[in-house]
């Protein structure tokens, strides 16, 4: 085995993201502009993105609509640009008072805006107040909800109950297995769902149920289409109680493939299990496992990544999601929904901002550990709430972007030639745990200060969702960029509104 | 032969020579251990038995559940002694990939635990997996589980070293084959069985097989799953080798088309894996006169695994049905031969047609119980399609009326009725869903 190989994860690029990635003086202007660390974002991608969700909406004849679950990614370019969308298919999830200002002020109508998460009373307020839709927790939620809106003379309210607990649910049987699940604190478990309908149709005069709602924290479609056949016959028990449930929420976790060879991503997880055990040398910062160690030559734990390799993954996840056949009725998800004349919402996060933004990183020093000679330490112009690729155990290469010159890429040569090296990538905090990936990262050839490191594919949780001013440094500033006629335009992600060319004419 | 318990039948399997002109090697004889003819179907009859049998004699008359990570022949076995015993049987498995032996293992009377897929949104310090919690009641005071624990029970080698290990030695008239193939699962068999050759023949070289990791083969772990397998020694192994699905397969139907054997995939898998490494060393041993022998092991029967089969090589399975299918048709055919009609016109249709239209309702029957057009029959569109295959299931004298969620496959059937002869069968445009939008009346069950 060649131990000494460079073990790459190169990143997923599509077009447009991979044309901007060749801008490469373009990048470094706008880093000697606005400073290192950078966020950049495609406004246009999500767009995309919702379009293709949305046709698989279409090809299963469905209706209802994708909201965009806004924690994913701050910015306000994206959020102003999906409310550029169809109304009617495009929505916005929000979790939090600022969250909801800030999608109203980016254009959405009230109508148009879910609001989910733990809710205080202000968030509540407002949310009724703007005839968004409360997807409610518990009865108690629900209750306190009904005050607001009698006490504040606010017209009725439209929710979606939030259901947990699929798991231990006993209902509808001969299923014959039981798929354990990882367990939420958020939703009401469905074996106690009977205090959720009395308190809506307790309340019934100032809130209406408009469907019902679960999100599911895994990666199988099993359990996922167990709880949306689950969902689908709890609507028919709402209706024999009155109420008039007529949408199916399903959440997010559609997922997003950061790696673009599965051989890469199955080579690199089998040598983490190799440098575990000890048979190869480490490949991470201090032999770190990842949540792997070895007990007697045994290789025990799970690792703790992102399946940073997907076959299957955004709007093809909801499509498989959607055709299989469900565990007790046999029809497909998409087949019940339809039959049982029920919408179906969607909440992505990740999936929806796939390809929409890159964060960028200028290199301030390199030099040789102490330890291994023939490596090296980047410290780079970001730390790690910047690009947060740890906190989500997301493994991808970052792409070197030289001074002077055309992109590095492992197969280009870029510019001075060299040769694959092995490096560190650490932050600008004074911290020995200040890494932007513990992962020992192999670049085409060794950077040189005042090079551009640009992380890929991040709008998803990994650009804002961490970042601090701890220490005083700069947080990323964030700028929209769109392609008109070849040229590449800029502007701050503030002044960026879905207009054709921002910045048309000034420039 | 005659038996007190079936657990009496475990074991003394033949060796069976496969025949050279089917493998093709010329200077090496090719044995397989059939396994699969244990009384529960597998090799892991063996382990199972051996792994249970303390344990089943301490906890006998109790109220004990025996578990077990598996989702397969281990499973199986453990289930039918548990059940000889008086004892219930749990199985924590990941993804259960075969229904089969899902079903199967229902019919038994096994209890199926089923794991999460992978986390979506991760959380690195999380320790509150479905696994962990497992392994913690394992060892709760008063836990009444009695775990077999394949992938670390020494006794799954044991198993091996005192059967399937001297049995090969005896049919071979005490002598070590050659070479030893064996599919890597538990590593049970083959670390087992290695043992017992190196005894008798330092010599003996061991080739052990496991899946290529983004593939699927039933009872063999990829290279990252063994690693994580307690018996798993890699000094067992001359060399370690990867098989794929297809692979598998092809060395199934080889089995099975030209050997009678009525092998599974791990069967084939080893067969397949065995002729092309040793097709290397019979080309060595070409013009020196020497003859080598290499034996495989047969794991388990084909008939559990029909579904794996249709899903990678439909061909092998598939004939293509007769009759009339809605399929079939064409879009140009569906549009020049289907009526349809619009809900209102539907409406005065049904109120006023002489005879009054049968309304056949072609979605599910939950759907239909939950809200229906008034009169209308519930025919579920996949019980439709075998109805029409052989012919009209109604009189020609009866105009109908087909309704779909949104007109699409009430369309397609209505081309292929009018095809079939039916004179006036219609198709209601936009569906059940535009039927609602409508305002037209909708009544439950």
């Amino acid at each position: 085995m060649e131990k000494d190989a460079p073990l790459y994860l190169r990143p997923r690029v599509q077009p447009p993201l991979a044309a901007l990635l060749g801008e490469v003086r373009f990048l470094h202007s706008l880093v000697d502009a606005l400073g290192s660390p950078l966020n950049v974002l495609l406004p246009e991608v999500v767009a995309e993105n919702a379009a293709r969700f949305l046709s698989v909406y279409r090809r299963h004849r469905l209706s209802g609509r994708v909201y965009f679950a806004h924690k994913a990614n701050r910015s306000s370019a994206l959020v102003r640009r999906l409310a550029g969308c169809d109304p009617a298919a495009v929505g916005v999830d929000v979790a939090s008072l600022g969250e909801l200002r800030h999608v109203l002020a980016c254009g959405f109508t009230g109508d148009r805006v879910m609001a989910t998460g733990p809710k205080d009373p202000q968030f509540l307020w407002l949310a009724a107040r703007v005839g968004a839709t409360v997807n409610v927790d518990s009865a108690d939620e629900l209750r306190e909800l009904a005050g607001l809106v009698r006490g504040h003379g606010l017209s009725r309210t439209r929710v979606l109950a939030r259901l947990s607990g699929f798991e231990s649910d006993a209902g509808y049987g001969g299923v014959g297995t039981r798929v354990l699940s990882r367990g939420s604190r958020f939703g009401t478990p469905v074996a106690e769902a009977e205090t959720l309908w009395s308190a809506l149709e307790e309340h019934m005069d100032a809130v209406e149920l408009i469907g019902l709602a679960y999100h599911l924290d895994t990666t199988g479609l099993e359990e996922k289409a167990r709880a949306l056949e689950r969902c689908v016959l709890l609507m028919d028990e709402c209706r024999e109680r009155g109420l008039t449930p007529g949408a199916v929420d399903i959440g997010g976790g559609f997922g997003v493939g950061y790696v673009a060879e599965a051989a890469e991503w199955e080579s690199w997880t089998t040598a983490l299990s190799e440098a575990v055990l000890g048979v190869r040398s480490p490949l991470t910062w201090r032999g770190h496992g990842y949540g792997l160690r070895a007990e007697g030559g045994t290789v025990r734990g799970t690792a703790a990544l992102y399946p940073a390799h997907r076959t299957v993954a955004g709007p093809r996840y909801l499509d498989e999601l959607l055709s299989r056949p469900a565990p007790a009725l046999g029809r497909s998800p998409a087949t019940l929904l339809l039959e049982h004349l029920n919408d179906l919402y969607i909440e992505p996060g990740r999936a929806l901002v796939d390809q929409c933004g890159v964060s960028l990183a200028r290199v301030l020093e390199v030099r040789r550990t102490n330890d291994a000679p023939d490596r090296y330490l980047v410290r780079l112009g970001m730390n790690a709430g910047d690009v947060s690729l740890e906190e989500h155990g997301v493994l991808v290469d970052p792409v070197l972007l030289p001074r002077d010159g055309a992109p590095g890429g492992p197969d280009g040569d870029g510019a001075g030639g060299g040769r694959p090296v092995g490096v560190h990538l650490v932050g600008n905090l004074c911290l020995e745990a200040d890494l932007i990936t513990r992962r020992l990262v192999y670049l085409p050839r060794l950077p040189r200060a005042g090079d551009v490191l640009a992380f890929v594919n991040t709008a998803g949780y990994a650009m804002d969702f961490h970042a601090h001013q701890a220490q005083r440094q700069p947080v990323a500033r964030t700028v929209a960029v769109t392609q008109d006629a070849g040229t590449w335009r800029w502007c701050p992600d503030e002044d960026y509104w879905p207009l054709i060319h921002p910045r048309k004419g000034s420039s | 032969m005659r038996y007190d318990s079936i657990t009496d039948a475990i074991g003394n399997t033949p060796l069976v020579r496969i025949d050279a002109a089917v493998h093709g090697l010329r200077n090496i004889d090719l044995y397989a251990k059939l396994e699969m003819l244990n009384p529960f179907g597998s090799v892991k009859d063996r382990p199972a038995w051996h792994m249970a049998r303390p344990l089943l004699s301490e906890a006998a008359g109790g109220d004990g559940t025996v578990v077990e990570l598996s989702s397969g022949n281990t499973a199986k076995a453990l289930a039918l002694l548990a059940g000889l015993n008086g004892l219930r049987f749990k199985s924590v498995t990941n993804r259960m990939r075969v229904p089969e032996i899902k079903e199967l293992l229902l019919l038994l009377g096994a209890e199926i635990e089923e794991l999460p897929g992978r986390s979506e949104c991760l959380d690195p310090t999380d320790t509150d997996d479905p696994l962990t919690r497992f392994h913690q009641a394992l060892s709760e005071p008063g836990s009444t589980y009695l775990h077999t624990d394949q992938y670390f029970n020494p006794r799954n080698v044991e198993a091996h070293a005192t059967g399937t290990g001297p049995e090969i030695v005896k049919d071979l008239d005490g002598r070590a084959p050659d070479w030893f193939v064996a599919c890597v699962g538990t590593a049970g068999s083959s670390t087992g069985v290695a043992k017992v050759l190196r005894e008798h023949d330092p010599q003996v070289r061991v080739l052990g097989l496991v899946a290529d990791k983004s593939d699927f083969i039933p009872g063999i772990r990829t290279i990252d799953e063994v690693h994580q397998v307690g018996l798993f020694d890699p000094a067992t192994y001359d060399s370690i080798a990867s098989v794929t699905s297809q692979e598998a397969i092809d060395g199934m139907v080889t089995l099975i088309r030209r050997c009678g054997l009525l092998s599974g995939p791990t069967g084939g898998a080893a067969y397949q894996g065995a002729v092309r490494q040793l097709a290397a060393v019979d080309a060595e041993l070409a013009g020196t006169g020497d003859r080598q022998t290499a034996v495989f092991i047969v794991c388990d029967r084909a008939e559990s695994y029909l579904s794996y089969v249709r899903d990678r090589r439909p061909e092998l399975l598939g004939r293509t049905r007769r009759g009339h299918s809605s399929a079939s048709l064409t879009d140009a055919e569906i549009r020049a031969d289907a009526r349809t009609v619009a809900v209102e016109e539907a409406r005065q249709w049904l109120a006023r047609g002489e005879p009054r239209p049968l309304v056949i309702d072609l979605r599910g029957p939950h759907a239909y119980a939950t809200l229906h057009i008034e009169g209308a029959t519930n025919i579920v569109d996949e019980v439709f399609e075998e109805l029409v295959r052989s012919g009209l299931p109604f009189s020609k004298r009866t105009p109908v009326l087909l309704a779909c969620p949104v007109g699409e496959k009430s369309l397609r059937y209505a081309a292929l009725l009018t095809r079939m002869g039916h004179p006036d069968v219609r198709s209601l445009a936009g569906g059940i869903v535009a039927w609602r939008d409508a305002g037209a009346p909708l009544v439950r069950e």
